[in-house]
């Protein structure tokens, strides 16, 4: 038995050296990815704050040449095209997520489901444009929002599926044996108590696949297009903020170019709310 | 091979061959059996969890079940109210009887079963809800109460779990916000709000401190005169204290079965006097 | 099949109870045999022996029993083990007593003794009994040693033979007594010393008793010999 404190002063020092060497290396990465994280920012800012007034939400979008005009049609649409999107794609997502955890589980459907959720999640967004073009607008002949919500919707979909289901998973069987001794039938189970405990995470999931589509812009090049005076018809190609930056960026009217880093920050404030919200609904749970 | 009395035998044989009288039974002299169960193997895939056994649960009593871990007591336990069945690939062939009916045939409303058979678990499970609508859940599958008889339902259930003092004034508040041994309590609340005629209970204080333990003990000492009772523990001073008929279980066969006081003086087995008194070999 | 605890500590306690218990029996039985031996060669020397070494008998009697209560509060005994401990506790106040009859033996002797008068009372029967008394409590600590039933039930049916040769002393005492009152005085010590073996003898037959309760978990106290037996032969 050792009856001294024995502290050796050698092992110390050179146990202090190693951990300032490893905490230098990792604060000089983590520095180096928020540089470029902290300069895409400020550029964001310095240049679209200066468009950023109140002609952004009442003016629609400018013809070529034109003075002034803001946003008001895209920010309309986009959030029209967004909110549709997550009214479908939400109860399809959560209702595939609940079969595959609660009830599909090893069966042939569930995993070949999975699989094919899993090849949609990382399928070019271009791609699904493409599909809803040849299917939908090709078919009608004429580009909508509807098409766009499609679009949109199939992006969004496997993400809250899979978010759904790992949430769920995550919920203790044990939770689900106590309502199953209470005499509860499966699908009361499943709803009314494994739902509801991983409410905060599939809420989440969704959040987080809005925060996704909000960006996306190949897709709706094919489908919703673009529309140059405000319009809510659905059936009608419908503006939007990704299709217009893209219009804007590269054009040589300077006002068409101010409105377009106005419109990225835009979407960029909108992409990190959700985060944030997303973020703080999670933590509710987590202390809840 | 059952070396398995009948409850009538070790009722009426006393050490000394005398009859003797066993204090809760009264003028009557046919005990009445919740469950009966005959030749209950069980299998969990190929693997056979439990073998041949035999064994009556008297109503109105406490049964507890010891053993060494994997000798098959919770495997038992969760075969009277068939929650194997949520398990592929996990079988039992034999026959239970519940009250007469036979619950292990196919085509059971095994649900129905389950609220007549309530279970609970080690660890306690409270819903994401209000402690009031934890009750109010299990009571509505098979209830229709108005809100006044809901409430009478919940003070009542709460109040037979002992906990109605400290959860009145936070009924609305959620199930998570009790400590660890209010929510067990809360979860044999629940099970109780149902009204079963038998509770099954798996090792309800292992994950509970010896004050929340001592309390839910006493709690089954009160609830046996109104529910048949099961339980399984690890701890075997635990079944000395709150059981009447305790059976020893190894390997998934029952070694023993008898009162609590003579398993404890004088079991039959050697098997069972080594295990219970501390001769592991 | 397993004969030793988990924890061997518990072994240790448990086996120390019972080798407590055999040497106070030892003290006890050398007692008796002392004092024996002080009436036969009536030396009062020997008699005060007996008396002075009463107190170690207490003093065990007090030792092991609170080991017994130790146990139980540490190991919450059960089955064979509780068996054991209920019994001990119980064996050590029945040898305490047989002390106690020991050291009656000696004083009475010793008043004997002093009183100076010459004893005309063929006391063979106590002589007898004494040595049958000491056999006895041998016999049954070495059952307690061995946890063998048979010979326990032995020695409860032997107590019965001491009781005979009481009665006989009695019978016999009551005759001298009848014939001669000047014998009264030394009539009554020796009763009270024939008294004390006959009672030494039943305390023997107690811790016999014990020893079917701890292999067997019949209680046999009160019971007909034939079912004692039985009791003791069950396996």
């Amino acid at each position: 038995m050792i009856r001294s404190a024995n502290i050796n002063p050698e092992i110390f020092a050179r146990r202090k050296r190693t951990n300032k060497i490893g905490l230098t290396l990792s604060m000089a990465a983590m520095g180096l990815g928020m540089i470029f994280l902290l300069w895409i920012l400020s550029v964001l800012f310095i240049k679209g704050f200066g468009a950023i007034d109140l002609n952004l939400f009442t003016h629609s979008t400018p013809a070529p040449g034109s003075e002034d005009g803001g946003l008001a049609n895209a920010i309309v649409g986009s959030l029209m095209l967004v909110g549709c999107c997550t009214l479908l794609s939400t109860p399809i997502g959560v209702l595939a997520g609940l079969y595959l955890s609660e009830y599909g589980d090893r069966s042939r459907v569930a995993s070949v489901t999975r699989f094919v959720t899993d090849i949609m999640l990382s399928a070019p967004s271009i791609v699904i444009g493409l599909f809803v073009y040849a299917f939908v607008v090709a078919q009608v002949r004429h580009f909508s929002g509807w098409a766009g919500t499609i679009a949109l919707a199939l992006i969004a979909i496997p993400v809250v599926v899979r978010t759904t289901e790992n949430m769920l998973r995550l919920v203790p069987g044990s939770l689900r044996e106590a309502a199953y001794a209470l005499g509860a039938p499966k699908w009361k189970v499943a709803f009314m108590i494994t739902l509801r405990a991983a409410q905060s995470g599939v809420m989440t999931g969704i959040l987080l696949s809005l925060a996704r589509v909000s960006g996306e812009t190949a897709p709706l090049l094919f489908t919703a297009l673009n529309n140059q005076f405000f319009s809510t018809n659905m059936n009608a190609p419908m503006a939007n903020l990704p299709v217009v930056i893209f219009q804007f960026a590269m054009s040589p009217y300077d006002n068409w170019v101010d409105l377009a880093w106005g419109g990225a920050l835009l979407i960029t404030f909108a992409v990190l709310g959700l985060n944030i919200l997303a973020r703080v609904v999670f933590s509710q749970k987590v202390q809840g | 091979m059952s070396n398995m009395k009948t409850m009538f035998d070790l009722n009426r044989a006393d050490s000394q061959g005398g009859i003797v009288e066993t204090m809760n039974q009264g003028p009557q002299h046919a005990t009445i059996n919740a469950l009966e169960v005959r030749n209950l193997n069980f299998f969990y895939g190929a693997f056979q969890g439990l073998k041949n056994i035999n064994l009556d649960i008297e109503q109105g009593k406490v049964t507890a079940f010891i053993g060494p871990s994997g000798c098959g007591k919770s495997t038992l336990l969760r075969t009277l109210n068939r929650m194997y069945d949520l398990y592929p690939g996990q079988r039992a062939e034999g026959e239970i009887s519940f009250y007469g009916q036979n619950i292990l045939e196919p085509g059971q409303d095994l649900n129905l079963l389950r609220s007549r058979i309530g279970m609970v678990f080690q660890k306690p499970t409270p819903f994401p809800m209000s402690i009031y609508e934890n009750i109010a859940f299990g009571v509505r599958l098979y209830e229709k109460l108005s809100r006044s008889e809901m409430d009478e339902r919940v003070e009542w259930a709460l109040n037979k779990a002992a906990l109605w003092n400290e959860a009145k004034d936070k009924l609305s508040q959620s199930g998570l916000s009790l400590s660890g041994g209010q929510q067990q309590r809360l979860c044999i609340a629940r099970a109780v709000a149902v009204k079963p005629s038998v509770i099954l209970l798996d090792e309800p204080t292992s994950a509970l401190d010896p004050i929340s333990t001592g309390k839910i003990e006493e709690l089954i000492h009160e609830l046996k005169n109104e529910y048949t009772i099961a339980i399984v523990t690890h701890n075997m001073q635990q079944a000395a204290r709150v059981s009447d008929y305790t059976a020893y279980m190894y390997l998934g066969s029952l070694i023993e079965y008898g009162k609590t006081d003579e398993i404890f003086i004088k079991p039959k087995r050697k098997e069972t006097e080594d295990y219970i008194t501390g001769r592991f070999g | 099949m397993p004969d030793k605890h988990l924890s061997s500590q518990f072994d240790a306690d448990l086996n120390s109870l019972s080798s407590r218990l055999l040497e106070m029996g030892g003290l006890v039985e050398s007692q008796i045999a002392t004092a024996m031996r002080a009436f036969t060669q009536m030396d009062i020397d020997t008699c005060n022996v007996v008396i002075e070494n009463e107190k170690l008998v207490n003093d065990l009697e007090i030792q092991i029993d609170s080991a017994c209560t130790e146990l139980i509060a540490r190991r919450q005994p059960t089955a064979r083990d509780l068996r054991l401990v209920m019994a001990v506790s119980k064996a050590i106040t029945n040898l305490e007593r047989a002390g106690d009859e020991a050291e009656r033996v000696a004083k009475r002797t010793r008043r004997l003794i002093e009183s100076g008068v010459p004893n005309n009372i063929n006391v063979a029967e106590i002589r007898l009994s004494g040595q049958m008394a000491i056999s006895l409590l041998r016999r049954s600590l070495d059952a307690f040693a061995r946890l063998d039933t048979v010979a326990a039930a032995d020695v409860v049916q032997e107590d019965r033979q001491i009781d005979e040769e009481f009665r006989a002393f009695v019978r016999k005492l009551i005759t001298y007594m009848m014939e001669d009152p000047h014998t009264i005085t030394t009539g009554l010590d020796m009763l009270t010393i024939a008294k004390a073996i006959e009672r030494i003898g039943d305390h023997a037959k107690n811790i016999a008793e014990f020893v079917i309760y701890i292999a067997k978990g019949s209680d046999v106290r009160h019971m007909p010999h034939e079912d004692l037996v039985r009791e003791a032969n069950k396996q």
